[in-house]
């Protein structure tokens, strides 16, 4: 019966949204960065499992009921894209120059630094896509043969880092105009890092919603061509 | 919300039915939102059509990627052998595309 219950798909979906449930409680609480409702679920589930010897491969019997709704999730960033697309009308231009270089910056500083850190090639297919949005990112590295758990991981960091950093950051660079935090925030550090954003003000966080979509589309469209360059990898 | 769901499925498809069939380098969702953006900035669909099953999909993003951040389970080993460059990455990388990003936004806005 344990074993039944232990292996079986629902078990895994019903824990999954159990705690998730419970962890965004925990974080509404404690108002603490690192008690993101993401961070809590994965930990609590990953020690969960292995205290009860359970491999990953039966856990997503059941997660990749829950997991196959990021395919939908994605479409649905083109209709908040569409939402916010007149609030950045007047600036178009500089918007999409700052999030497409920006963009590129990011693939390129990664490939070079792990490039120069002699990482090896799953290591940089896994992280070139590290600034967007999950569902995207993991689209991406599942297309350029990386591991995806890998990603994911790196971009939920890459998220807290720039809730956490990125204003301070900014602001000891010079940069105050509110659109300029927004869209920085949205291309370096997408949904975790520009919930931030709304702190700052109303355009800051239509600026960041759309470079989130923006700089999501970017990548995965460049990351396979420029990783194809970089053949030797 | 099933007729918008029901959209969004379909903007899904198309893009994957794409890329599958011109086997195009870019994930199937990824085309299938160019598409729904697309569709509705000419007016082909409404918003109202498509909005009440984007903004639950969206609410529940972080939800839907739980299994992936689960999978790491799997990957521990390479975690501990690689911590030095994900760290870099995460925090050297992100800060020069925030810099950059924010820079440039700022010296060419009205």
């Amino acid at each position: 019966m344990k074993e039944y219950l232990l292996t079986s798909p629902m078990v895994w979906i019903f824990l999954t949204l159990a705690v998730y449930f419970l962890a965004q409680k925990v974080h509404v609480k404690l108002k603490w960065v690192l008690a993101t409702p993401i961070l809590i679920t994965v930990s609590v589930l990953i020690v969960l499992l292995l205290a009860l010897d359970i491999d990953f491969e039966t856990y997503d019997q059941g997660g990749r009921y829950i997991s196959f709704f990021l395919g939908p999730s994605v479409v649905a960033l083109g209709v908040l894209f569409h939402e916010k697309y007149d609030e950045i009308k007047s600036n178009l231009i500089p918007f999409f120059a700052a999030v497409t270089i920006g963009g590129v910056s990011s693939i390129f500083i990664v490939l070079l630094s792990l490039i120069w850190l002699e990482s090896p090639s799953f290591i940089v297919r896994s992280l070139a896509a590290k600034s967007v949005t999950t569902p995207i990112a993991i689209e991406t590295t599942k297309l350029v043969s990386g591991i995806p758990a890998i990603t994911a991981a790196v971009v939920i960091a890459v998220g807290i880092f720039g809730n956490v950093f990125g204003v301070p950051i900014l602001r000891a660079f010079g940069i105050k105009s509110e659109m300029a935090i927004g869209t920085a925030l949205g291309t370096a550090s997408h949904g975790i890092g520009t919930a931030r954003a709304l702190d700052i003000g109303r355009s800051a966080a239509a600026y960041g919603g759309i470079a989130i979509c923006v700089n999501g589309v970017v990548t995965a469209i460049l990351v396979p061509l420029i990783l194809d360059g970089f053949n030797f990898l | 919300m099933l007729k918008s769901l029901g959209y969004i499925m379909l903007f899904l498809i198309l893009g994957e039915a794409l890329r599958h069939l011109f086997h195009l380098p870019v994930a199937g969702n990824i085309l299938g939102m160019i598409f729904i953006f697309l569709a509705l900035r000419t007016r082909i669909i409404s918003l109202d059509s498509v909005k009440p099953a984007a903004d639950k999909l969206l609410n529940y993003m972080v939800l839907f990627f739980v299994p992936y951040g689960v999978g790491l389970m799997n990957h521990f080993d390479v975690v501990r052998e690689h911590w030095g460059a994900l760290a870099l990455v995460v925090t050297v990388s992100t800060s020069m595309t925030l810099i950059i990003t924010g820079y440039i936004q700022q010296i060419l806005e009205k």
